[in-house]
């Protein structure tokens, strides 16, 4: 059945190209991009950053609503560098005032952060104390199902 | 290697030759590591090409032409496999794996996208880095997400896809995790576990030693290509 719908919705696409041809010319459309950050090397989750910066400037904030998801080592983007002593669970603590001036410039710009309650739970980091500028509204149950219904609900999944 | 060499790799990665000419060209494979690694790389190429392009509107033929180069390559490694080719691997296969959907269904059956209307969840952890602490953490994610579906009476599919680096954690003697998978495998039987026939190759002539891979564990031609599909057809993806 599929079979023959195909090529009269490809008939339909060529009819109505010329609009949608214009749209594109103009610029981007509105994009909505999931990042995920699961590894704790300052270096590239400064990259990752750096790639966000870049996709809104390419794209314009406007049109592009970026979560990042953070889990496991992850969490180390928002960890305070006081923090890591009280962490053994963790190697790095990246928040920084340069991460943190970087972090907030992004939330500017339709940014969202998202911290995984699991590894908040599982490595004992207090919301309050540990990390940079999170409350409750950024904490979610899973991250890797965080990252799963995201995509369902039409998020592109990058992880750079 | 000479050019007429090159033009068959080409023809191999793109699924255009008979049983008989992909047999010699996977005798060649053996043999020689740097074209081995060729291949590889054409088919990650050719599988990024395909994802970048994976739903341009309008194009039935495209996909018409996608689907019979499948039932060749299947109808290839049909032949491979019958004939014994493939070595050792299939001795220590483990059968109750066999009826679970791992296979890629050229003709797409059962296998719905898992879109917002679906009530099927579909992921695909793609795992390609040596870190088996990462991999063990997300075990235990996999995990509590499998008992929560399950008590939810909620439908979940979780794939493990493991390749290049990340293929100790599916290998014997290698994987820090053989117990816990042999008893997660056991316990959900919508839990898979893919290894990669690209990097096992790659390994065995770079090395030259036999590369066992746990006995819950599929293997498939190339594990790109797999996330690849899994992705086309709805799955969500996770890289690791």
């Amino acid at each position: 059945m599929k079979k023959y719908v195909y090529p009269f919705v490809a008939l339909l696409f060529a009819f109505f190209m010329p609009a949608s041809q214009a749209a594109v010319e103009e610029g981007y459309s509105k994009q909505k991009v999931v990042y995920h950050v699961n590894y704790d090397d300052p270096k590239l989750q400064a990259a990752a950053l750096r790639n966000i910066q870049n996709h809104i400037n390419a794209v314009g904030a406007e049109n592009l609503e970026v979560r990042v998801v953070m889990h496991g080592n992850g969490l180390a983007l928002l960890i305070v560098p006081e923090a890591l002593e009280r962490l053994p669970k963790f190697k790095h603590a990246n928040a920084d005032d340069q991460m943190a001036a970087r972090i907030d410039g992004l939330k500017q710009q339709n940014v969202s952060f998202k911290v995984c309650a699991n590894t908040v739970r599982g490595r004992k980091v207090s919301m309050d104390n540990d990390l940079y500028d999170v409350d409750e509204a950024d904490i979610v149950p899973s991250g890797v199902a965080e990252l799963a219904k995201l995509q369902h609900e039409g998020f592109v999944y990058i992880k750079p | 290697m000479s050019s007429k060499d090159e033009i068959d790799i080409n023809a191999y990665v793109d699924g255009e030759l008979t049983p008989e000419e992909r047999l010699e060209v996977l005798a060649v494979l053996r043999k020689d590591p740097d074209v081995a690694r060729e291949v590889c790389e054409l088919n990650n190429l050719k599988s990024q090409l395909e994802l970048a392009y994976a739903h341009p509107p309008g194009l039935g033929e495209r996909s018409k032409v996608r689907r019979r180069s499948t039932w060749l390559t299947l109808a290839a490694s049909i032949l491979t496999l019958s004939i014994g080719a493939t070595g050792g691997w299939i001795a220590g296969h483990n059968d109750s794996a066999a009826d679970r959907l791992v296979l890629l269904d050229p003709a797409g059956r059962g296998q719905a996208p898992a879109t917002a209307a679906s009530d099927e969840t579909r992921i695909v952890f793609h795992i390609t880095t040596p870190d088996q602490l990462a991999a063990g953490e997300l075990l235990d994610e996999v995990e509590n997400m499998l008992q929560a579906y399950q008590h939810e009476g909620r439908n979940l599919r979780v794939e493990f896809v493991s390749n290049g680096e990340g293929l100790g954690f599916l290998r014997q003697g290698l994987s820090q995790h053989q117990a816990r998978i042999h008893q997660l495998a056991e316990n959900y039987r919508n839990l898979t576990f893919v290894a990669c026939q690209n990097t096992i190759d790659r390994l065995r002539v770079e090395q030259g030693i036999e590369i066992n891979i746990l006995p819950d564990a599929r293997i498939i031609d190339s594990g790109v290509s797999h996330v690849v599909e899994r992705q086309k057809e709805g799955w969500a993806y996770i890289r690791v």
